[in-house]
């Protein structure tokens, strides 16, 4: 049995020395589709442990008020229209420092809000239009795990004065500032100048896409007096401890509806997340898109196991002869059966085989040239084999079982 | 009794009508014999020789080899009989053009599920019984006709079969090495070999010690190989005699 196996291995190895072009392009298909998922699934699953990660070193027992829905909201019930949710009322500073003074169980409280697609310039230079201007309150960076590199983050006083003083992410320094020292300098804003006190941390990309460190962060009532004092903020609350952040949820909550005038039956209209409930949608975000990739690999599979099919069915009818040897020297159906099914699973088994290596070199490359966080999961691996394996027998098992049935007298016939 | 055909018939069907390549074929040959079967083309000899094989099964008769029925076998059982009783020689050699000589006597002990050391040990055996030790690990397009078919003749010996069964074997050969593949199935026959040949050839009928001739489906004659091989020159000139 392990005898034939190996005899049978040794066969369609030495079929695909014989035709190296021809085994290569018929793997073709099958090596697209598994370096595809491999690939898909590696980003996927680099996105969602940086991402957790992420949400997990923003400050503890933090949650959010916003206008707009957090991220991604795939599915799920009540879904809203875009034209009711705009026109919601912009949360204010006014509701921050009411949120601030009448919740018990909260501990701080930071505004923030945004403007992108800024450029940035300094008398001899400039950055692109893609600059993120975040305007904040001097809490921002304890409740959003934001660290200071060199300098300082502003304070109470500059804020309430509207003072033109900025902190730069390490992008914008670096690119604003390759050889000097940045703290001091001034940079324009909108033509208007902003005195450099801070550089922060490096953080890396969100989502692969969205650089956390291409920003500049200003005082918010410089921000708001820059870029229109109408504008919506989004509102960080820390509760007092991990206990209590369900309770200051609440307390939000009621002070939000009251302030809005809410009566019993209205939705709120307003939304109140945590960073757990991010990770949660993005968690079912990268499901629908590992979903979506395996429609997209399962079409590409078919087209590569219909490959093997066709290669299959060239490579009985070429060595009609041979089987028909074979079975004269006393090889059984069953024999000749897997002596081509082997052969067929093992092509495509060497093109998922590949397709496993591409799709590490291509997450390695993706790590490498583009900066993304990527990590190949081990079940893809293991899916990826079972699937090209599999492949290789629905598609291997007819041609074989053509040449099973082949007639010896008639084959040795044949040219 | 190696061999016992009773009533053998193989009937085609050809365009709604019945054709009967053989119509009852007698025919019974020892252990150690060497027969030649010799008949024109389409005379059945093929399909007797496919039969006698077990590549092809009668459409009615009895056929027993080395003591089991044969006719009514499934294809997989007739698979193991050829695997173990038979040893063939074909006209065109059939080795597989991508394995070594060594590879392609190993074959039927492949199927025969021995372990490889035996393989290549008993594949040896039979390679120095046709002289062909220098010549183990070429390709069957780096050998010459007549060491082809040692090759085969050693791939037919490596299974130890109770038959040996031989199809035009000269037939793609010069005369010289045809002769020499003979004197080989001679020397074989001497060894005590059980050998079929079968042939369109009266000069090699006439060299076997027994010859049967088959025309229509039918043996019409059947002694020792001359005589069968004069009788047969005699009725061809017979029948050219009557065309002219």
């Amino acid at each position: 049995m392990i005898r034939a196996f190996f005899d049978n291995l040794r066969l369609a190895f030495g079929t695909f020395v014989a035709h190296p072009l021809r085994t290569l392009l018929t793997l073709l298909g099958i090596v697209i589709g598994v370096s595809t998922v491999m690939t898909m699934m590696a980003l996927l699953e680099g996105l969602r442990i940086k991402v957790n990660k992420d949400l997990s070193q923003l400050g503890a027992n933090v949650f959010r008020v916003d206008k707009w829905p957090q991220g991604f909201r795939v599915g799920g019930g009540n879904r809203m229209n875009w034209n009711q949710i705009a026109a919601r009322p912009p949360l204010t500073l006014a509701d921050r420092r009411a949120i601030a003074e009448s919740c018990p169980s909260v501990l701080r409280t930071a505004a923030s809000s945004w403007q992108p697609g800024q450029r940035v310039r300094t008398v001899t230079t400039e950055t692109q239009p893609n600059v993120f201007i975040l305007g904040t309150t001097v809490e921002y960076p304890d409740t959003s795990g934001i660290t200071i590199a060199q300098g300082r983050y502003f304070n109470d006083a500059e804020d309430v004065d509207g003072r033109r003083v900025a902190v730069l992410g390490p992008d914008v320094a670096d690119r604003l500032f390759p050889n000097i020292e940045p703290l001091g300098q001034e940079i324009r804003l909108k033509g208007r100048p902003y005195t450099v006190i801070g550089i922060v941390e490096r953080r890396g990309k969100v989502l692969g896409l969205f650089n956390l460190d291409n920003q500049v962060l200003v005082p918010m009532n410089t921000f708001l007096a820059a870029y229109g004092k109408r504008r919506t903020s989004s509102i960080s609350v820390e509760a007092k401890d991990a206990q209590s952040v369900d309770r200051a949820m609440e307390e939000v909550t009621r002070v939000m509806r009251q302030r809005r005038e809410l009566g019993p039956n209205d939705e709120n209209n307003f939304e109140v997340s945590t960073n757990e409930s991010s990770a949660k949608s993005l968690n079912e975000l990268s499901t629908v898109i590992t979903a979506a990739t395996f429609g997209v690999c399962i079409l590409s599979l078919l087209v590569g196991g219909i490959g093997v099919l066709n290669i299959m069915l060239v490579s009985v009818t070429e060595r009609t002869r041979e089987i028909g040897v074979r079975k004269a020297l006393g090889a059984r159906r069953r024999r000749i059966l897997a002596q081509f099914a082997t052969e067929a699973v093992a092509l495509s088994l060497a093109g998922g085989l590949i397709g496993i290596g591409l799709g590490f070199g291509l997450a390695a490359l993706g790590r490498w040239a583009l900066g993304l966080y990527t990590a190949v999961p081990t079940w893809a691996v293991g899916l990826s084999l079972a699937m090209s394996s599999g492949v290789g027998l629905v598609f291997g098992i007819y041609p074989a079982a053509r040449a099973a049935r082949i007639d010896p007298v008639e084959a040795m016939r044949a040219e | 009794m190696l061999i016992s055909l009773q009533g053998i018939r193989r009937e085609y069907h050809v365009g709604g009508e019945i054709v009967a390549a053989l119509a009852g074929v007698d025919l019974a040959i020892d252990r150690g014999e060497f027969v030649a079967i010799v008949g024109q083309s389409g005379s059945g000899k093929s399909t007797l020789m496919n039969v006698l094989g077990c590549l092809d099964t009668p459409t009615a008769g009895s056929y027993v080899l080395n003591g089991k029925d044969v006719a009514r076998m499934s294809d997989d059982e007739l698979a193991d009989v050829r695997n173990r009783e038979i040893g063939f020689i074909f006209q065109a050699f059939q080795l597989l053009p991508r394995e070594t000589a060594l590879a392609n006597v190993e074959l039927p002990l492949v199927y025969r599920g021995l372990p490889a050391k035996e393989r290549r040990a008993r594949a040896l055996e039979a390679l120095e019984k046709v002289h062909l030790t220098q010549r183990l690990h070429h390709k069957p397009t780096e050998l010459s006709g007549g060491q082809r078919q040692r090759v085969a003749i050693a791939r037919a010996l490596a299974a130890k079969p109770s038959l040996l069964l031989a199809d035009e074997p000269t037939g793609n050969l010069d005369s010289a090495t045809g002769a020499e593949i003979i004197r080989l199935f001679e020397a074989l026959h001497a060894e005590g070999n059980t050998i079929i040949l079968v042939t369109h050839e009266p000069k090699l009928a006439a060299r076997c010690p027994r010859a049967v001739r088959i025309t229509d489906g039918k043996i019409v004659d059947d002694g020792p190989g001359a005589e069968v091989a004069f009788r047969d020159q005699a009725t061809g000139q017979l029948r050219d005699e009557a065309h002219s």
